[in-house]
């Protein structure tokens, strides 16, 4: 492990959406001693959404300064390494940056119209900004964290943190949702900790400081001397815990529910970043695991429940008529998509499996958001009422169009740049028939999207709905999110391929230098395997 | 030797403990009944503490003391007691015979994984060892065979009682502070988890699980 730079960035990060969590749902007992303007939650709202702005303002500008940090220092570290950032985690939080930062924004006119249509007081808009800084706050603590204990503590934190969030709208639906969503997560994770206090108590038996033994850097220093058998369960354990949380199947039973009934912006949050933060504490047990007991055995798993996830959800991806329980079962896919990338581990598989999670995280983000914009316009999710999308809402309708493209795969769009390296990592590792498959399902998922946009983008629009977009707030988020899309599909930037090979590194607990790219992508500036390589990239040097 | 004698004989109790737990009429003496295990797993730790001659193990006592005896099952109590729902009876799907049955072929099983596990700190408390695992199971087991929701969360409860107890047979060393993050963890989840079925309760009327199916496939 590289030695870790201290840092006052990590709890400075932690400490703004925390106090505005704080601040926005504790207000009314103190709300008396504050200025007029924050009397009652109604007179409020602007204030509120300031207050909400400046949050996942703070949130963004942190995040993108420490993974600068991280970038040129290498890992930092405070409160004696309890919080730490290395490449690996400054992949996820610059996730929670992002798209925390985009589906604040569009939150705003989203809340918005919920507020003017009935379907939310002014209450709810308060608690719903409140818990949306406070799932920021779970989600940053989780990957900001080096302890394994509070690792295990933010996840299931996040759970609670968002579980009002799920109900907001405190319908018979939505409260179940909500309810299923606690009770599967909070079981999961328990098996999670089950896992954690293994690795703990073991670890604490062999290291001479038990302080020490809580610390993921420590462990990974000292996984060899760990009992392999005690290893093995504690994987298998934080597999079902945190993959229960990352909607890995059979575990998944609370995403499409929660991501269905949950307001459009957090749909976009928990699938676009929640999933892949809980990805992340599974990748951490994973280097633990393969320091232990080697690859073979954490990467079956892995490979199983992967291909396992893609299998089951495109089969109900296809047969789905709501629009946002669709693509909750495209988050489950893509998930397994990139589980099995891990499964299929070396050092381009690893890569794959990060740099898609960056690509669907910010695609699915937009997809969601723009099922918003469907739901404000339709007044309903299901897809055999939402016609001609394309002719209603111009905008709207080629933002649904973009993203079905890109979650389908097709070229100049992110996610073919990261699906590809899966795929060639998959063959290069002598995976051919896994990746068969998974080819297999992704095309039954492909007719899926091209179905959504047959129908209901392209289709006849009703002659009672009355044509123009939903205002600009609610679009201009989602147009930043779609030039990302767009931007990554054409080129990997080499800041992200140099962040995504630091990252391998750490995962791969030792230097390993992927080349990260999109398979046209023109290099003179990319290092291979630490030599510099100019031109164009084959394929197979790309699989090298 | 004897310390650890009282730790293996006070395990066999929490078994006990949480059938009553699961099997408990109703939901506010579930409450009580769980307050009794944490009581007996307090006791444990003390004792475990005594044989281990671990400092950290009796602050452990003492803040387990503080939320599992007294806190969580007195929110649970004042948050369940006039949640009724007299449709559902115990809302066990199984005979109590056969979750008795199910119990102790559980514990069984543990014991046989427990006796696998070469730690040199296992040695003397493996039949505890093997309780911890059981009653995580037993926690889980009340959470699927039971259709009442607000019993469900005492599922929880008892997986998190089999965690911590692992913990503390495992690494009775642990510093105190990785204690405190699971007992507060565990405060907040049962205090989200009754506010939302009481907001579930007040909404839809039921506590019953299988009348919260309209989302589905």
């Amino acid at each position: 492990m590289t030695a870790m730079v201290p840092s006052i960035l990590p709890p400075l990060l932690l400490i703004g959406p925390l106090a505005v969590a704080l601040f926005l749902l504790t207000l009314p007992w103190f709300r008396e001693s504050l200025p007029e303007a924050f009397a009652t939650d109604t007179g409020s709202v602007t204030l509120l959404e300031r207050i909400h702005l400046g949050s996942i303002g703070y949130v963004f500008l942190l995040s993108i300064a420490a993974l600068i940090q991280v970038l040129s220092n290498g890992a930092i570290s405070a409160f004696g390494d309890w919080l730490f950032v290395d490449a690996l985690g400054a992949v996820f939080m610059m996730l929670i940056g992002v798209v925390g930062l985009m589906t604040g924004l569009y939150s705003i006119a989203y809340i918005r119209h919920d507020l003017e249509s009935g379907a939310i007081d002014a209450g709810k808009v308060r608690i719903y900004y409140g818990f949306f800084s406070l799932f920021l706050f779970t989600m940053l603590l989780a990957v900001t964290a080096n302890n394994i204990i509070m690792m295990w503590a933010a996840i299931e934190a996040t759970t609670l943190g968002s579980a009002f969030l799920v109900g907001l709208y405190g319908q018979k639906s939505s409260l179940e949702a909500a309810w299923k969503y606690v009770i599967i997560c909070t079981v999961g994770v328990a098996f999670g900790l089950y896992g954690t206090v293994l690795v703990f108590s073991n670890a604490a038996d062999v290291l001479a400081d038990p302080h020490q033994a809580v610390l993921w850097t420590a462990l990974v220093g000292h996984a060899a001397e760990l009992d392999p058998m005690l290893v093995k369960l504690a994987f298998v354990f934080a597999l079902i815990g945190f993959g229960t949380k990352a909607g890995i199947f059979p575990m998944h039973a609370w995403l499409p529910d929660a991501h269905s009934e949950a307001p459009s912006p957090v749909s976009g949050l928990l699938s676009g970043v929640l999933l892949k933060c809980a990805l992340l504490i599974v990748i951490r047990f994973y280097v633990i695991t393969v320091g232990t007991v080697g690859a073979g055995f954490p990467q079956m798993l892995l490979l199983t429940l992967g291909l396992l996830s893609v299998g089951v959800s495109s089969l109900l991806f296809f047969v789905q008529q709501d629009l946002k329980r669709k693509l909750a079962y495209s988050s489950i896919e893509n998930v397994g998509l990139i589980v099995v990338a891990l499964g299929v581990g070396g050092p381009l598989g690893i890569a794959a499996a990060l740099l898609h999670a960056i690509n669907h995280s910010v695609t699915k983000a937009l997809f969601f958001c723009s099922a918003g914009n469907v739901l404000m316009k339709y007044g309903t999710r299901d897809l055999r009422a939402v016609k001609g999308v394309l002719r209603v809402a111009p905008a709207t309708g080629l933002l649904m169009m973009g993203c079905a493209l890109a979650l389908a795969g097709f070229p100049p769009f992110n996610i073919f740049v990261s699906e590809f390296m899966v795929f060639m990592a998959g063959l290069n590792e002598g995976y051919g028939w896994i990746m068969a498959l998974c080819a297999l399902f992704l095309c039954i998922t492909i007719a899926g999207l091209v179905k959504i946009v047959a129908d209901s983008v392209l289709g006849k629009s009703p002659e009672t709905m009355a044509k123009g977009d939903v205002g600009w707030k609610a679009l201009a988020p989602l147009g930043v999110l779609a030039v990302l899309v767009l931007t990554l599909g054409f080129a990997v930037p080499q800041p992200l391929s140099t962040l995504v090979q630091q990252a391998t590194t750490v995962v791969m607990n030792g230097d390993s230098r992927p080349v990260v790219a999109a398979p046209w992508q023109t290099y003179d500036t990319v290092r291979a395997g630490g030599q510099l390589v100019t031109g164009s990239l084959s394929q197979t040097e790309i699989s090298k | 030797m004897n310390g650890f004698l009282i730790v293996n004989g006070l395990s066999g109790l929490l078994i006990v403990s949480s059938l009553l737990v699961t099997l408990a009429g109703n939901p506010a003496n579930s409450a009580r009944f769980y307050a009794l295990q944490s009581f007996i797993l307090v006791m444990l730790f003390v004792a475990l503490a005594g044989a281990t001659g671990s400092g950290e193990l009796y602050l452990w006592s003492f803040t387990a003391l503080l939320t599992k005896v007294i806190l969580v099952p007195a929110i649970m109590y004042r948050a369940f007691r006039r949640l009724s729902d007299p449709a559902i009876g115990t809302g066990a799907v199984m005979p109590t015979a056969l979750s008795i049955v199910g119990a102790a072929v559980a514990l069984i099983l543990c014991f046989v994984v427990a006796s696998k596990v070469t730690l040199p700190a296992a040695d003397a408390i493996k039949p505890a060892l093997a309780v911890s695992l059981a009653l995580f199971f037993i926690g889980l087991a009340c959470i699927v065979a039971q259709r009442n929701i607000l019993k469900q969360v005492f599922g929880y409860c008892l997986m998190e009682n089999g965690s911590h107890l692992t913990l503390a047979l495992l690494a009775p060393n642990a510093p105190e502070l990785v204690e405190i993050g699971i007992a507060t963890d565990a405060i907040f989840a049962v205090v989200v988890m009754a506010a939302l079925g009481s907001r579930i309760f007040d909404t839809l009327h039921t506590l019953d699980a299988r009348q919260l199916t309209s989302l589905k496939g």
